[in-house]
Order: structure tokens, then sequence, then C-alpha cells
């Protein structure tokens, strides 16, 4: 990713560290960016989910403070602790124990979960490679938070890397810097498909989306098990709509982006800058 | 009595809907005649310089639709023979602006100073490069969101949109005291 011609040096001990810290010339590692950013979707499932845990426990600690007042004290006291350990046991595999430990801590008092039967369900639903499934509620936090990641990264990446550029006058000229610069600094290839209605509605096509490139479908399990990749893919593109609302509002355009993946691995992005007539 | 050298009088960084981000003031300086050291003259006053950058916003507007190319807007507006405005405008909207006070600092000894001639116009770009890197170097922090220092953006923020990040703020401060007409790089 540098800019001017940089002498590879043989040995580890021979990189000059000042490089790396250089804002005009950053260095990454390739690999590691692409697994950051298939790992970035269970990392943003997990904290929703912990979260949601985490504000379900209070609820709860409030609502039988207000119902039964003083006699409720007691048992609020005890079932505070056993919820507390279930948000304390916080790896990855601790999800399904948190979704028991929860629910016998609750199941005493005979009211109603709302978040707390999503949560439950995401303890022994499992898809059928293994990977657990996101209930509604968990969902819609996962894809908001992986959105709100990819502006803030969009923003950066327009400032830095439209350093030496013409600035970009129309939408069009801000689009095309992120299907060629933006797309082949992140994913290393360019956009393959830009359609436009002129009225201010883009639509791109990446045919190899980098992430969903080497997802499996796991054939033994039916029709429904496409239906199924197809819904975890989706999930991985938020980010990249992130990224590339984030780098349209830096450079002035404000637009809303939607990703859809209809066949395993071609990904589409649509456009829809501010006012635009369909 | 001594030749003076122009010398940068106030930086001011300003965002995209026209909201200071930072401003930052430089003293004028005077040779101590018992040290031979620079020392504080004459004092910049805060209101003063508010308002002369904010004036600097017109002059950006009015010529944007001429300017595609490039980001250099040069000298924006030359208030009197002392105080000059020379601006930048970045690709995301934001802008920087450097008054220069043309006698700001006592001449240095060894430097070929162009007394009475005025700045070239390269004679800011180091100042403006290292303004651009130091913003950029901002952005990758990621404890700095952007939005939040935008008014149309955080409408449920309180008190000041400036940027509050001190790396930034020390790192104007060392450009606008290094800079002199001529340096090749700061």
């Amino acid at each position: 990713m540098s800019r001017q011609p940089h002498q590879q040096q043989g040995t580890p001990a021979n990189i000059d560290l000042a490089d790396t810290n250089d804002p005009l010339n950053p260095k990454v590692a390739a690999s590691a960016l692409d697994f950051l950013l298939i790992e970035l979707v269970p990392l943003a499932q997990r904290i929703t989910e912990q979260l949601l845990a985490r504000e379900q426990v209070l609820l709860d600690e409030y609502r039988r403070s207000r119902i039964f007042g003083r006699r409720g004290s007691k048992t609020a006291r005890k079932d505070k602790v056993q919820g507390e350990e279930g948000g304390a046991a916080e790896d990855g595999g601790g999800k399904a124990e948190e979704g028991k430990e929860e629910g016998e801590g609750r199941e005493g008092e005979g009211e109603k979960r709302k978040e707390g039967g999503g949560k439950a369900e995401t303890g022994s639903v499992m898809t059928s490679i293994g990977f657990p499934v996101m209930g509604e509620g968990v969902r819609e936090g996962v894809l908001a938070r992986l959105d709100g990641m990819g502006y803030r990264v969009g923003q950066g990446l327009a400032e830095r890397f439209t350093l030496n550029t013409p600035r970009p006058t129309n939408p069009l000229e801000a689009i095309k810097f992120i299907c060629k610069d933006l797309w082949l600094l992140v994913f290393r290839k360019q956009i393959d498909n830009l359609k436009t209605n002129h009225r201010g509605i883009f639509v791109l096509t990446d045919t190899r989306f980098q992430p969903i490139s080497r997802m499996s479908i796991d054939r033994r399990a039916g029709p429904k098990a496409a239906e199924e990749a197809m819904a975890r893919a989706v999930t991985y593109l938020y980010f990249p709509c992130g990224v590339i609302r984030g780098a349209l509002m830096g450079l002035g355009v404000e637009a809303t982006v939607e990703a859809s993946a209809s066949e395993l691995p071609i990904a589409t992005f649509q456009i829809k800058t501010k006012g635009a007539k369909p | 009595m001594d030749s003076r050298a122009p010398s940068i009088a106030a930086i001011g960084v300003l965002g995209r809907h026209n909201n200071p981000l930072h401003i930052s003031l430089f003293p004028s300086t005077t040779l101590d005649p018992a040290t031979a050291q620079p020392v504080p003259q004459e004092h910049r006053d805060k209101l003063d310089y508010a308002f002369k950058l904010n004036s600097c916003l017109d002059i950006f507007e009015a010529r944007m639709p001429s300017k595609s190319i490039g980001h250099d807007f040069g000298l924006l507006h030359a208030l009197d023979e002392r105080i000059a405005m020379y601006g930048w405008l970045l690709n995301t909207g934001v802008k920087l602006v450097i008054v220069v006070d043309m006698e700001g600092a006592p001449v240095k000894a060894g430097s070929a100073a162009a007394t009475g001639l005025g700045l070239r116009g390269g004679d800011l770009t180091p100042a403006f490069q290292a303004l651009q890197t130091a913003y950029i170097r901002l952005l990758r922090n990621p404890f700095y969101v952007p939005d939040e220092h935008d008014p149309k953006l955080a409408v449920d923020r309180k008190g000041s949109l400036q940027i509050m990040s001190p790396r930034f703020t020390k790192e104007v401060e060392r450009i606008g005291k290094a800079w002199y007409p001529g340096i090749p790089a700061i």
C-alpha cells in the first residue's frame, strides 16, 4: 500500500520502524486485514449479545425491586450474583452457558422475557455448521454496530487517501474514487460494475467479494442451507456498507447504502444519494 | 532598527460547516538584547483573530467554483501591509488557514532574508503539508470521531466542538513556531 517505491529489506531486523508510523506511507499485512474483516462479524455479535445480557439483568433487577419491594430484595441479591457470574463468563464459548444461567436466575419469577427469550435461543440453536444463530434483537444491534464501525473507518480512509488527488466535484467522481481507489486499498481489487440512473442512484457490483468468496455451503443440509448461507453472508456486507457511507460523507456526499448478495460470491451495493429520484 | 522577517501569527483549522475546529495564536517575537533569544513581544488578541479567520470563509466560498483542481488557495487576503492570510482546502471540506505577520520575528542571523519582497507562493507549502499530515494523524486516532465535532451531526453535544487532542495541538504549535520563509520541510 506504499505510494513511493519502497526497497524491500531482506531480514526483519532491517525494517525501518519509522515507516510503520508514517501517516503518509502506512503498511498493513494484507492477510491480517482479510482475517480482521471476517472476524469483525462474530466480534460484533459477541459484543451485542453481552451488552444485551447485561442490560437485561439490570432491567430485571429494577423490575423486581419495584414490584416486590422489601421482600424481593433478598432474592434480588441472589439472582444478581448469578447474573454477574453469567456476565463474567466472557469468552466466545461462554455464550451458551450464559443463556442457561440467566434463564435459571429468572425462572422463579415467571416474568416475560423479551431479549431474554431471544438469548436463550442463541444458546441452543445452531446452524448446520455449528455457528450460533442470532436472534432478531441481537441481529439489529450487530448490523448497526458493524455499520457504525465501517462509517468511522470510511471517514478516516477518505481523508488519508485523497491526499493528492483533485477534489471530487460531483457525486459521480466520489463514487469513482470508491470504486477504484478505496476498493483497491481495502479489498485489493476494483469494483467490477458500476451502474447509475444519473439521478442519484448507483449500483456497485463486485463479482468476487473477498470476505464471502471462500464461504462454503453445506450441501447435505438441503436447499435451506443455501438460504442460511446467504443470510450469514449478508452480515459480512455491512462493514463495507459503512465504509462506503463514511467515505462518501467524508467527501461531502450524503447517502444511504444497502447491500445484498443474490448468489455467493457476488455482492451488490446500492447507493442512494440524498434527494435521489428512482 | 533591526529588520524583521515574516512569521506565522495564527493557524486556524475550520471544519466543513465553517465551524472552528482549532485556533492557535503565536505572539510576535523580538530578540532579547541581553540573551539574544527570541522573546514574545506583541500578544495576539483571540477575538480579533477569530474575526479575521471568519472573514476568510467568504473568500473560500467565493473562489470555490473556479478552483476545481488542487487545494492550494494561495493568498486569500492581505489585510494590511503586515497581516496576510493563506489558505488550503482539503478534500473533505476542512479548511486550513495560516495568518502571516510580515514583521513578526527578528531576522535570523544566517537566513537569506528577502525583506521587502514578501512571501513567494511556495513558501507556506511545507507548513500546510505538515498541518495536513497532523490532521490525518488525528483522524487515525479512533477516539477522535469527526461527527462529534460537526455542528449539523452532533445535535446532542453540549459545549465546545473544538479539537481537544493534545498531540494535535502540540503539533500545530510546533509548526507555527518552527516556520520561517524558505524552510524546506517542517
